[in-house]
């Protein structure tokens, strides 16, 4: 790793890297590469205004009017805000997406982390077990959503099968307005092939030394996991956990597909912030309301990273500020 | 010596145990696949059976191409093709320029502007959906791939610009500042040393590009509307509409579309996990 190597988790970290110096050199040479510099990344900073700067100021101002898409959006002040407050199905949406991000985050981001430090073990045929471990998550999302609710249906599906052979009476699964979110939960969990291939890249990055002295010291498995792997790959678990999280923030295509099935999403149970969004704005044309709610997921989500990024200092271990 | 054979076996039954673990897991995370597989080649009848059928009697492998005439499933993957192909030109020419001026010369507010870049791919692909549609719209881009087609030749794929900008930085800086004392600029430069010096990173960005495509659902679902247009996932998603009393169509249909992306996951694994890596943790693996 050469020292101007940044990695993507410290960027995120707002800014921790070594500020280089540039070598000393006239004001000229330097405006001319600034000028060189800024020619090279002109298309992404064009797109930068053109998919972020001028959308997020269009989103907020169509928030406080009465837009269908075409001809003029009329003003209408908070008018959009106070009626999604009132909105009984707005508030499900929001329940749901909590519900199933405050369960899946913890739960998938142990599972990844755990499936990292068996493929860690030592022992032969590793690059087998990875490969097996990692194919659930390029099979294609609405495929696997496919698959999962026929495998969970209730009625012919494998799982309660499986499960009736045991004696145990299986529920409904995503035809159920209890077990649906559970459900989709478990989808989840198959397909954590990204964070768990992340995680095995920062696990192999902890130095062999840390584990021998630890050893000596007389740390068993357990104390070896919580003081030495764990504060070591902190970073890596950061970045994971805000990906992870834009993700559960963003719940949609796999609710969409199954809600499309005659076997899955009853009532609105499973009726995810971003599909409300998606249908008030496509289906119904209100695009003044969902650009309300466009702009409170942007501002909930802009939040919680904040959140993340200030405790991540009491949390996060980097090696090379120990120096 | 007892106490070494003692430690021999210790040592065995770990291994044992560690592997009877790893098989534990890969049984239950191959099962999904093994099941569609499995249902795919059912009579509709063996796959609404209770008891469960496990073992299809006799492998209708008819079901393939009695599914594939049904739906234009070859229209699907032609038109997925179609805007994998033309994204990754994109893709593989702005974010390896951006990445450049993000590693290969040094000014101010450089790394600002990366990390606001970087810090983009935080924004979810919601919150800014509805004003580009309303463009879109107007531009009459609506309908075809374009909305998804030209942010792409516009930087839009972060994780590309990030993997190539890491990459770049591997190279020693001593061949540009060789050759610009052999007055090459900056441009030829990037072509004719940076670029041939990184195709294995572009190979990454390249496969990463086309398995987004395969797989993006949100996209076309937003801007595809015509069905002779749409993608392999819109397709699955139509044949699961029009066909959802037949499951092993339908899971003929998933595993049709499936197949290819594992069968180019074999040949590409160490592309791919390297890539994932570098995007994870910023290392070169």
């Amino acid at each position: 790793m050469t020292t101007e190597t940044t990695t993507i988790e410290t960027m995120f970290a707002g800014g921790r890297m070594a500020q280089r110096v540039p070598p000393r050199s006239s004001r000229a040479a330097d405006r001319r590469r600034a000028r060189v510099g800024l020619l090279f990344i002109s298309p992404w900073l064009i797109g930068f205004f053109a998919f972020f700067v001028y959308p997020f100021l269009a989103t907020l101002y169509y928030s406080f009017t009465n837009f269908g898409g075409v001809g003029a959006a009329k003003w209408v002040g908070l008018a959009n805000y106070e009626a999604l407050f009132r909105d009984p199905l707005f508030k499900t949406s929001v329940f749901n997406t909590f519900y199933y991000t405050a369960i899946e985050l913890p739960v998938a981001t142990a599972s990844a982390l755990g499936l990292a430090l068996l493929l860690n073990m030592n022992v032969k045929g590793r690059a087998i077990y990875r490969t097996i471990f990692y194919i659930p998550s390029i099979v294609p999302l609405v495929a696997s959503s496919l698959i999962f609710v026929w495998m969970f249906n209730p009625v012919s599906g494998i799982v309660n099968d499986l499960l009736s052979g045991l004696h145990i009476p299986g529920p409904e699964w995503f035809f159920s307005i209890t077990w649906s979110k559970p459900s989709f939960i478990l989808l989840g969990l198959w397909g954590l092939g990204q964070p768990m291939v992340i995680y095995l890249a920062g696990l192999q990055g902890v130095p062999k030394d840390m584990y021998e002295v630890a050893n000596l010291d007389g740390a068993g498995p357990w104390q070896r996991l919580r003081y030495v792997t764990l504060p070591m790959i902190s970073p890596v678990i950061l970045f994971n956990v805000i990906l992870q999280l834009v993700a559960c923030i963003s719940y949609f295509t796999q609710a969409q597909v199954i809600e499309g099935t005659d076997i899955g999403g009853p009532g609105t149970s499973t009726w995810f912030y971003v599909q409300y969004l998606y249908e008030q704005a496509f289906q119904f044309l209100k695009f003044g309301y969902s650009s309300a709610m466009a702009f409170l997921l942007f501002v909930v989500s802009a939040a919680i990273m904040v959140v993340l990024f200030k405790s991540s200092s009491r949390w996060i271990y980097y090696a090379s500020e120990q120096q | 010596m007892p106490a070494n054979n003692n430690r021999l076996g210790l040592k065995a039954a770990g291994t044992i145990s560690k592997h009877a673990v790893l098989i534990a897991v890969s049984v239950l995370l191959g099962f999904p696949i093994f099941w569609m597989v499995l249902s795919s080649l059912k009579t509709n009848t063996q796959a609404l059976q209770i008891p469960v059928v496990w073992w299809p009697h006799p492998f209708l492998w008819k079901n393939y191409p009695d599914m594939l005439s049904a739906v234009p499933f070859y229209r699907f993957i032609l038109n997925t093709l179609m805007y994998a192909g033309v994204t990754i030109v994109g893709v593989c020419l702005s974010s390896s320029l951006v990445a450049y001026g993000f590693s290969r010369v040094r000014w101010r507010g450089r790394d600002l502007l990366f990390q606001v870049m970087v810090s983009t791919l935080l924004v979810p692909f919601f919150a800014t959906l509805i004003p580009l549609f309303v463009i879109y719209k107007d531009l009459h881009m609506v309908g075809w791939y374009w909305p998804l087609m030209v942010p792409t030749f516009l930087g839009s794929s972060v994780f590309s610009t990030f993997l190539l900008r890491q990459f770049f930085m591997t190279i020693p800086q001593s061949l540009s500042d060789a050759a610009r004392v052999d007055g090459a600029n900056e441009f030829y430069i990037y072509s004719r040393i940076v670029l041939p010096l990184a195709k294995p990173a572009m190979a990454t960005v390249i496969l990463f590009q086309f398995i987004y495509c395969w797989n993006d659902f949100i996209g076309p679902l937003v801007y595809i509307n015509n069905q002779v247009w749409f993608p392999l996932s819109l397709g699955l998603n139509l044949i699961l509409g029009t066909y959802s009393t037949n499951w092993p169509w339908v899971m003929a249909a998933a595993t049709a579309a499936t197949a290819p992306i594992i069968i180019l996951f074999f040949f590409t694994q160490r592309t791919f996990i390297q890539g994932i890596a570098v995007q994870g943790t910023g290392v070169k693996g």
